[in-house]
């Protein structure tokens, strides 16, 4: 028990525990519970998409979504 | 076809446990990689226009698709990784599909650097430390 303490010292247990259960599950399991879809205002407005760059894209997100959805760099 | 799976979508194939909306998928930019996912897409039911095709063709850095099964984000050039094959050489296989290893999956999050990416990056972080404790 303390060996495997000992190889885990800075994952808070809560998180530990986490990973420990998911690793218990089929990768079917979690593969089908990991989707959620939830509209994004104007994200989700087009069909698609496509930037030349990361950073043109980057800049179209700050420019048109809104703060909240989180797609603003810090 | 080369692709790796980077982001959440990633992660989550290694064993993450979290939640995302879209599938992230760093893929190769050759001629050949680009006409193959345009086929396997297509073969997925994803409905691409005839521009969809050509900027995938063309490997445009970023091509976002939200007209498939699922929403699908192809990421050719990802932020923090230096390049797909150094990418590749790094990769870990999980059921059969390419992942980036979770360092470079943690690297582009940070190189982001995003709200959602500064959220997530705690939690990844310490499942990168799980994952070496069972090495």
């Amino acid at each position: 028990m303390s060996h495997m303490t000992d190889r885990k010292p800075d994952i808070p247990p809560d998180l530990l525990a986490e990973f420990e259960a998911a690793s218990r599950r089929t990768l079917q399991q979690r593969w089908k519970y990991a989707f959620i879809k939830t509209y994004k205002p104007v994200m989700d407005d087009a069909p698609s998409r496509a930037f030349d760059s990361m950073e043109e894209y980057r800049l179209w997100c700050e420019a048109n979504l809104p703060v909240w959805l989180g797609y603003h760099r810090v | 076809m080369r692709y790796l799976f980077i982001g959440k979508s990633g992660a989550i194939l290694l064993g993450y446990p979290d939640t995302t909306q879209d599938a992230d998928v760093f893929v190769e930019k050759s001629a050949e990689n680009g006409e193959a996912l345009v086929r396997a897409l297509l073969e997925l039911s994803f409905h691409l226009s005839p521009d969809d095709m050509t900027h995938i063709r063309r490997g445009k850095d970023f091509v976002q698709l939200k007209n498939g099964p699922f929403d699908l984000d192809l990421v050719f050039a990802p932020d923090g990784i230096e390049g797909f094959s150094a990418a590749w050489s790094r990769r870990t296989e999980s059921a059969g599909f390419m992942v980036c290893n979770i360092d470079d999956i943690i690297a582009s999050k940070r190189a982001a650097n995003r709200a959602k990416d500064r959220e997530s990056l705690f939690r990844l972080e310490a499942f990168r430390d799980y994952l070496r404790s069972k090495d």
